[in-house]
């Protein structure tokens, strides 16, 4: 295996494909988590969103549609989860997965009505390689020969960011995850900051799905997140719930997973195996304390009752 | 974590599970009719369509065979999970004990041991429940000993067991088999398979084992000193600490059964009914296990009944499929609407019983607790 | 006091009915401008549910408010800010990652939103908080303000909102009687302004002192409004719980013989935060006596009776029961009887029925568990015996535990650890939010088991129960013992000084 430039650059700009739909995800996961909901649902939701995406592409043409369509599906199991762990109180782990269930199941089944022949080509995001710009050696292939929504999936997490230390949102949503009793006495609504971030984690999941199959993979294949929805679980861990440290840890499994294609293609000593189990590996150590303390918001998991104070 | 109401003593055994069956059951209920909402609306009638179901899980003996093979490893990580929610713990790893469990049970199984048969299979199980208690071990001591919750760590474990497997049956090495078509492990001795219940079918003594195994664990939990600290744990971990129970010992090796017990639901699938490691053979089923355990409301004896309806809609939906041309993966639907109902019904049996409980507070004193005053 | 102005706030007839209970029932109070208002009662009277209803929190069920003459409806919490209403609840509403000056802002609308604006902001909290004598620095994370400086973060944050009618619910709590005392003063500042201020406590002495009338609740009802001037502790009391209230000390044998039961020296250990909880503490127990440790909450009591029972591990010192070293958790109930604070979090086991709390410590022992197996006719025994002696009310043992009431649950947890005969019984807030039959109850039980010789550490934050049950007060102040005294003489202005701190020079200090 020759670990020439070449290489390097190739390897970063698949690590920037791997990463982009991650970084979506992310977002949402953030805001979700800072609000005191957790949202193991969002592999689910990214799924409903990928197939949504491949479905609307596939039927319309365009991609803009299969983008709405992607966040819609998203947003409709964001709201099942919200309805059930902030109005009904219910057990966020479950809830989550059993969002995750549905979804494959009805994934599968959606995929095999609509897609018979299986084959799902279709119109794929549009890659941003203006002239003169994608031809540069090194930085050509890797920043400038991106699809629109990879852009996309940088800004958004800034965007993010901003939003969440500049306005007065922002800081309510950092507040209510920590102590939703003050919140209600301020006289904000604790339930609608909660529903809010959770369907918003919705949203960017199913954006993080489309970007999955039109920008990465270029298809869609049942349970094609494979996982992809915990993995950002462990990225909000990583990044200590900050829209960017999250989506850079999000960079940094999406790096693992290019490599690892590559050692694979490369036939090298390592079994490729052991470089996909590289993230979730990473996440075990980082929940155990070997990257820092690690402090999540406060009532993560517990339901909010109004009345007892 | 889900605080289950019946974790008294008094109650006799049958109703437990009837009480804790009741919800389940009315959401199970409620899942059918809307999934037979969803059937409707592609056209085909819901009767007919369930009518194929019932035949494939039930027809004949065959399809009985089918579904209880299929409620099999359901089962067993099932109760693994039960008792976890007892302690107040919830294994999201069966997956990765599945596999973990799997592979030591067919690392025993493919070697020639200068034993009796019986010996060899016995080992060879007991491989595999250690092999998934193993695999339980770095979210146990997690869990346990720093208090990092055992959700997203076991959940990293599944994926982590997955590519292990891959890894397993892929490259020349102990388990892979040479010169396979498919990443596959070689075949499991004659003397460690499980044995065939029904001649002719694929229903294997995994059953027998599950369907034990459920009433020791019930049987445990209510009547064992042991059982007493897990539901302490579970009730009120702060109280069993101040009564004097080690609680992160218990957590450890509530967590370290519930892995062998996945292990177990991994063992059954490789030794008694496909014979190798596979690849991914596991499919999501550890996962399913879960909602299995919810349903039944962590309750062992519940969880027979609760794999054994997921494993008919299992075995049901392929027939189902052939008939009436409705996917089968409608089976995993109902399942996964079953759970959401049950935990939407949940919060509403929840405040019935706040009100009871402040009623009969009020007979007797004023309560200012709740209410703040 | 002063000058009290025309009605800015009436409440007529609220009714609110919770599950099971009638909080308030056609509960009517006023308010001028520029008086402080008292609102007492026990807990359970409906004090802070009326509140929480003018505060918008709850919607009455019957009845009206008026704000200034005008009727107003009061829906939310923004509503009554909105009114000119704030409220300081009796737990902290502060957000402990953010800062005091973005805990001020929280909910508040901004010069030009959505953005928030913090300079503005942080000269107008730096203006209130010099005027008010608050010296907390905007930028200090909350976590890292000490429990007096949240509280005045609290009052802060009423005022940033111009708040106009005031509600404290009982805001002393976490606080010294010095700071107490400046918390009067603030009090009056703002009175003098033309605010008013709704002061919510069960303390008498300090209701006498700041408010200018008050307006006892008991079980829901309104009983009456007195002016300040016209009241007295006996009567305001006797409004309280509808009886006369004797604060006497119960009669009791005298001390016989001097056994050591328990016996600390140079205990010290450090608090959940990682902070020194108890400096060197020395004390000793006497079989047959209680000893009462007075003292406001939180200097070290907690620390100390978890040390005990060997819960909380200690950084130096040694603790002997009956000459036996505490080593780690007792499970001994024939050693050590522990009561906790906090019976819900601490003490039972919400979901087990009554009868398995009362083996919760013996479960693994014979009888109750025989050939690996629990006894359950062994169990119901036992449990049916305990709860004829303690008379706790209870259809029978094997309901679950939190059907029972506050105080028949106490009674469980007594029955419990009384159940063993220990020789050493620590009880730690033992009729914290009893009522009045249950708080007698517990009393009783208490000197009853000192009768039995058994060594009794009485520890509770209501400086008048440890007075009339105590045969030796000792007072803690953060972390240490501020001093000793006897019970029988026992001076109330000595005391209060050592709970602020005050070291008192005994000459037997050396034997405690």
């Amino acid at each position: 295996m020759e670990i020439s430039l070449s290489f390097i650059s190739d390897w970063l700009a698949a690590s920037i494909r791997s990463a982009a739909p991650l970084m979506l995800v992310s977002v949402g996961g953030v805001y979700v988590e800072r609000t005191g909901i957790f949202n193991i649902g969002m592999e689910g939701m990214m799924l409903a969103g990928a197939l949504a995406a491949i479905a609307g592409s596939f039927f319309t043409g365009s991609t803009f549609v299969a983008t709405i369509c992607a966040m819609a599906a998203g947003g409709v199991l964001g709201i099942a989860h919200a309805y059930l762990t902030v109005s009904r109180r219910a057990n966020q782990i479950i809830s989550g997965l059993a969002i995750n269930i549905l979804a494959l199941g009805a994934t599968n089944m959606l995929f095999a009505r609509l897609f018979p022949a299986v084959k799902t080509r279709c119109r794929l995001y549009p890659v941003l390689a203006p002239e003169g710009l994608h031809d540069i050696p090194f930085l050509g292939p890797v920043i400038f020969s991106q699809s629109v929504i990879i852009w996309i999936a940088f800004i958004l997490p800034l965007a993010a960011a901003w939003v969440m230390y500049r306005t007065t949102w922002g800081l309510n949503i950092r507040a209510v995850g920590d102590h939703p009793h003050a919140v209600a006495t301020a006289g904000l609504s604790v339930f609608r900051l909660k529903y809010v971030g959770v369907i918003l984690s919705g949203l960017c999941s199913g954006l993080g799905g489309s970007a999955l199959v039109l920008s990465e993979l270029g298809y869609f294949a049942p349970n094609i997140t494979a996982g992809r929805g915990f993995i950002v679980l462990a990225a909000l861990v990583v990044g200590k719930w900050n829209p960017i440290w999250a989506a850079v840890a999000c960079l940094f499994f999406g790096g693992a997973d290019a490599l690892q294609l590559r050692v694979q293609a490369f036939g090298a000593v390592i079994p490729y195996q052991f470089l996909v189990m590289l993230p979730y590996l990473l996440t075990i150590a980082a929940l155990a304390g070997f990257v820092g303390r690690t402090v999540g918001p406060k009532t993560v998991g517990q339901p909010y009752d109004p009345e007892r104070l | 974590m889900n605080r289950n109401e019946t974790n008294s003593l008094w109650l006799p055994g049958l109703g437990a599970i009837v009480l804790s069956g009741a919800r389940p059951l009315f959401a199970i209920a409620l899942a059918l009719l809307a999934s037979a909402g969803m059937i409707w609306a592609s056209g085909v009638n819901p009767f007919t369509a369930y009518a194929a179901l019932a035949q494939g899980a039930f027809g004949n003996i065959a399809s009985l065979a089918n579904t209880c093979v299929r409620a099999t490893p359901l089962l067993l990580g099932g109760i693994g999970v039960a008792v976890g929610l007892k302690a107040g713990l919830l294994n999201v790893g069966v997956e990765g004990q599945i596999y973990a469990g799997g592979a030591a049970a067919t690392a025993v199984g493919i070697i020639a041991l200068p034993v009796s048969p019986w010996l060899h299979l016995v080992l060879a199980v007991l491989a595999g429940f250690l092999g998934g208690g193993l695999w339980a071990t770095i979210p146990a001591y997690l869990r346990a000993y720093r208090g990092i919750s055992e959700i997203v760590v076991t959940l990293m474990m599944n994926y982590i067991g997955l590519y292990f497997i891959s890894w397993l049956v892929e490259f020349p090495g102990i388990l892979a088999e040479e010169g396979a078509v498919f990443p596959q492990s070689p075949l499991v001795l004659k003397s460690a398979q499980l044995p065939i219940l029904i001649r002719g079918t694929s229903l294997h003594t995994g059953l027998i084992l599950g369907v034990g195994l459920a009433v020791f664990f019930f049987l445990l939990l209510r009547f064992s000193p042991f059982g007493f600290r897990t539901r302490m744990v579970g009730g009120n971990p702060e109280a069993a600490q101040y009564a004097g129970i080690s609680v992160k010992r218990q957590i450890l090796i509530v967590i370290l059964v519930a892995g062998g017990m996945g292990g177990l639901a991994g063992t059954g699938e490789v030794l008694g009914l496909k014979l190798r490691l596979f690849d991914a053979f596991s499919g999501g089923v550890g996962y399913e296990a879960i909602a299995v355990a919810l349903l039944a409301n962590g309750n062992p004896l519940g969880v027979i009944f609760s794999a054994l309806f997921f494993g008919a809609l299992k075995a049901g939906a392929n027939k189902m499929q052939i008939v009436t041309g409705i996917e089968a993966s409608m089976a995993i639907v109902v399942l996964a609407l079953a759970v959401l109902f049950v935990i939407a019904i949940g919060f509403g049996e929840r405040k019935l019983g706040a009100i009871r409980k402040a009623k009969e507070r009020n007979q007797t004193e004023r309560e200012a607790q709740a209410y703040g005053d | 006091m002063h000058q009290t102005g025309e009605t800015v706030l009436r409440m007529t007839g609220i009714t609110k009915q919770f599950p099971g209970i009638l909080a308030n029932d056609n509960v009517s109070l006023e308010l001028r401008a520029g008086e402080v208002l008292g609102l007492l009662g026990e807990n359970g009277a409906g004090k802070t549910t009326i509140m929480n209803i003018l505060y918008g929190l709850h919607k009455p069920d019957k009845g009206e408010i008026y704000v200034s003459g005008r009727k107003v409806e009061i829906t939310s919490p923004r509503q009554a800010v909105d009114l000119g209403i704030g409220m300081v609840h009796q737990q902290f509403m502060l957000v402990d990652q953010l800062t005091a000056l973005e805990n001020a802002i929280l909910g508040m609308p901004t010069a030009r939103p959505p953005l928030i604006d913090l300079e503005s902001v942080r000269v107008r909290f730096e203006k209130l908080a010099k005027e008010y004598q608050i010296l907390i620095d905007p930028s200090t994370p909350v976590w890292q303000l000490p429990v007096g400086d949240k509280q005045w973060l609290e009052i802060l944050k009423q005022l940033f909102r111009d708040a106009k009618i005031l509600i404290l619910d009982e805001p002393t709590a976490v606080l010294a009687p010095s700071q107490a005392q400046q918390l009067f003063k603030k009090i009056r500042q703002l009175t003098e302004e033309g605010g008013s201020v709704i002061f919510i406590s069960h303390k008498l002495d300090e209701v006498l002192e700041i408010t200018d009338r008050i307006t006892v609740l008991r079980d829901g009802h309104a009983i009456g409004t007195i002016m300040t001037e016209d009241a007295t502790p006996s009567n305001l009391a006797q409004m309280m719980v509808g009886r006369p209230v004797y604060s006497d000390r119960k009669q009791r044998p005298p001390l016989e013989t001097k056994q050591e039961m328990l016996v600390i020296e140079d205990l010290c250990c450090n608090d959940d935060r990682g902070i020194p909880a108890l400096k060197n503490l020395n004390l000793t127990v006497y079989a047959g006596e209680i000893v009462g440790v007075a003292g406001v909450s939180g200097n070290g009591q907690k620390e100390l009776a978890e040390n005990i029972a060997g819960l909380r591990q200690k950084v130096k010192g040694t603790i002997r029961i009956n000459d036996k070293p505490v080593t780690g958790v007792i499970r001994d109930t024939s050693l050590l009887g522990y009561i906790p604070e906090d019976k819900h979090k601490t003490g039972l086991v919400a979901n087990f029925s009554v009868e398995e709390n009362m083996i919760l410590k013996i479960f693994d022992t014979h009888p109750f568990t025989r050939w690996g197996l629990l006894q359950g006719d062994a169990v119901r025994r036992t449990a049916g015996a305990l709860i004829e002696e303690y008379d706790i009310k209870t259809p029978d043992s094997t309901i679950p535990v939190r059907h029972l009431s506050g105080g028949n649950q106490q009674k469980v947890v007594i029955a419990r650890e009384i159940n063993g005969k220990p020789v050493l019984l620590v009880a730690s807030q033992p009729t914290r939010g009893l009522d009045l039959g249950a708080v007698e109850s517990v009393h009783d039980i208490l000197l009853r088991e000192r009768s039995r010789g058994t060594a009794v550490l009485f520890i509770s934050a209501e400086l008048q129960e440890v007075m009339t049950l105590s045969d030796r007060i000792i007072v803690m102040f953060e972390g240490e013992i501020m001093g000793e005294l006897d019970a029988e003489n026992a001076n109330v202005n000595l005391i209060g000084g050592m709970m602020l701190g005050h070291r008192e020079e005994h000459k037997d200090r050396a034997r405690i």
